[in-house]
């Protein structure tokens, strides 16, 4: 299967259309301003800003919300390097390096260094996205009902196993979610389910609301209890630019890393959580002065952010191809995506195809974009950075409110977002992990369909589990995926009983 | 004690939906507990779930349990209490006195609750700008009908 150059360039084409190219440079704005409040990352800034691709085209409407997603990265490395306060998991690697860095004086080389890096991870994926993502699309059209009922508990599973040390809780969250999405009509037979008598739930709980509540509203709830903790200090910020001798150091990382993001990104579970931590680690292993990790060294800043960035592409493959969303923030987009009326999955390459590449192209301008923003205009970024969140807590709540009211003009919305913002504050305070409950909600209904549906093709559970090669598969990852944190916590505890035994 | 609240709460959410799940109608279109089967799904899954995870805090029970502590620090349980007044009212009265003046007590509200009393000069000035840019911004550029 060749790579289809008129598709690309088409593509391209409908990306640098005046309006297109508004949409990515208001998307990104948006996204960095978000993403660079403290505690808040890309989930809520997609979650909050969903209302306003209401009646836009879907083509621009993924733009807008891929810009958001990017924009969302790049602030969050912004405040993860100037205030040591990440917004989400996959901000937390660069503060290790990029606030000793700030803290240092070199403010402006970590801004530099991380939004180059980024950049570069960034169109390293955009290229595997090209290669992989339509040989996948059309490997997913083998697909029938079984198989997908799998995929979807290999992710969940996946996703729950990510979940460090907290399987049980990752599955309680993704049984919230579950549950969540079985309350309504039933799609197959017309019977009412778990309405309790209450007309507007007989529709189904919108999971859109169920996001905002939790990314957006539950967030803030949570931000509220550290909200009169001083911030780390702001150093100034200096010139906006690097030394040769550190793009010498961070060149290589870089590179590196891209790759790595970007398979991490596919994967499903997986995320820019786990590839900036691995890609952190892995540059700490193979540098020559691991000592200086910590302490403020350039690669350490500059391997995660290729890498985190590269993943956010990659995540986009399983979602586009399979329907099948990676990670939390994914989710939050494949939502979006489905209130637009669009239904991914491998069949979206084929009717779509023109929305698919230009989707890919605003990828690589988007990413240009945010670089020139973030160098140029980093004195206006860094002032929003200076506006107290305490004042822009209430507006994000009251956006919050706002979207919700735009999704279904009820407010008996109002209440199950204020449900899940209090569902998610206690979550977020217990250590539950968010993403199983929101991965769990947008795939549940499509996951109960063709659970119902395989049934119906075979006679028991066995028939299912065995039905294909591709099953038979799915089942082994899903056990894999499961038995993982187990065989590693027992080979960390017989390590640690071997190096006791030793040392006596 | 504190500690066993949420797995008990989720054993006992599971227990309700397996039965909320048993006692669902029968259809009449296909198989008729098809309707059933994949809640049951999920019941069993939360109950066990949940037994694990009281088990877990059973056997952490030595263990300091901090995890609500924040609830009780400084303004930490005011600025929730109060937040959840403020978006109670603000459900009940969106409809009714309409979205520009519902939304300004809100913003206001929540600003005079995090941003101080002091500060009353810009929470209001805030609380105005931003209600009529989102009104304007919704109403009119996106067209959103807002009440």
């Amino acid at each position: 299967m060749g790579i289809d150059v008129q598709a690309i360039l088409d593509g391209f084409l409908t990306t640098i259309q005046p309006m297109n190219l508004f949409w990515i440079a208001l998307g990104g704005f948006l996204g960095t301003v978000v993403g660079m409040l403290p505690g808040l990352g890309p989930a809520t800034a997609i979650a909050l800003l969903i209302p306003i691709t209401f009646g836009m085209e879907p083509t621009s409407a993924l733009i807008l919300m891929a810009a958001i997603y990017y924009g969302a990265m790049y602030g969050g490395s912004r405040s993860s390097i100037l205030l040591n306060t990440p917004g989400d998991g996959s901000a937390i690697a660069a503060t290790f390096d990029g606030y000793p860095m700030a803290q240092k004086g070199q403010a402006g080389q970590a801004l530099a260094i991380s939004a180059i890096a980024s950049l570069i991870g960034g169109l390293i994926a955009v290229v595997g996205f090209i290669v992989l993502a339509k040989p996948l699309a059309s490997f997913a059209l083998r697909f029938g009902p079984a198989e997908y009922f799998l995929l979807m508990v290999f992710t969940l599973s996946a996703i729950v196993a990510l979940a460090k040390g907290q399987m049980v809780k990752g599955f309680i969250s993704m049984c919230i979610g579950l549950m969540i999405s079985t309350v309504g009509i039933d799609l197959q037979t017309g019977v009412y389910r778990f309405t309790m008598g209450n007309v507007h739930l007989s529709e189904g709980i919108d999971f859109l609301v169920v996001i905002i509540g939790i990314y957006a509203v539950g967030e803030v709830l949570y931000n509220f209890l550290s909200i009169n903790k001083p911030v780390g200090e702001k150093k100034s910020v200096g010139k906006i630019w690097i030394t040769k001798e550190q793009w010498k150091r961070s060149k290589w990382p870089i590179i590196r890393n891209g790759p790595i993001g970007f398979l991490i990104g596919v994967l499903p579970g997986a995320g820019g959580a786990i590839a900036s931590m691995l890609s952190y680690s892995l540059e700490k292993q193979v540098s020559k002065h691991p000592e200086e990790f910590g302490e403020g060294a350039i690669e350490g800043l500059a391997a995660p952010e290729s890498s985190n960035n590269a993943a956010a592409v990659g995540a986009f493959i399983p979602m586009l191809a399979m329907g099948i969303p990676g990670s939390g923030t994914t989710a939050v987009i494949l939502g979006a995506i489905v209130m637009l009326g669009l239904k991914p999955g491998p069949l979206l390459f084929e009717n779509n195809p023109d929305m698919v590449w230009t989707f890919i192209n605003s990828m690589f301008i988007g990413n240009l974009f945010l670089v020139i923003l973030n160098i140029a205009l980093v004195g206006i970024l860094v002032k929003i950075l200076d506006t107290p969140p305490r004042v822009l807590y209430p507006v994000i709540m009251m956006l919050a409110f706002i979207g919700t009211y735009t999704l279904g003009y009820s407010t008996v919305d109002f209440l199950i977002l204020i449900i899940f913002g209090f569902v998610g504050l206690f979550m977020k305070m217990l250590n539950f992990p968010v993403a199983p409950l929101i991965l769990a909600v947008i795939v549940g209904s499509d996951m109960e369909q063709n659970f119902r549906m395989s049934l119906i093709s075979y006679p028991n559970a066995i028939g299912i589990l065995t039905a294909s090669p591709i099953t038979i598969a799915l089942v082994i990852m899903t056990i894999v995926s499961l038995g993982l944190p187990f065989l590693s916590s027992w080979l960390k505890k017989r390590k640690a009983q071997k190096n006791n035994s030793e040392a006596m | 004690m504190v500690r066993y609240i949420t797995p008990i709460l989720a054993t006992v959410v599971g227990i309700i939906m397996l039965i909320s799940a048993i006692n669902l109608p029968k259809s009449n279109l296909g198989n008729p507990n098809g309707p059933m089967y994949f809640p049951l799904l999920i019941a069993s899954i939360l109950i066990i779930s949940g037994i694990v995870y009281f088990y877990q805090e059973f056997k952490a029970r030595g263990n300091d349990f901090a995890d609500f502590r924040a609830l009780r620090i400084g303004k930490s349980p005011l600025y929730l209490l109060v937040s959840l007044i403020l978006m109670l009212i603000y459900t009940v009265l969106f409809e009714r006195i309409g979205f520009l003046y519902s939304t300004i007590l809100f913003l206001a509200g929540l600003l005079f609750l995090l941003n101080g009393r002091k500060k009353w000069m810009s929470n209001i000035i805030i609380a105005v700008v931003f209600s009529f840019v989102t009104w304007y911004a919704f109403g009119t550029l996106l067209q959103v009908s807002l009440p």
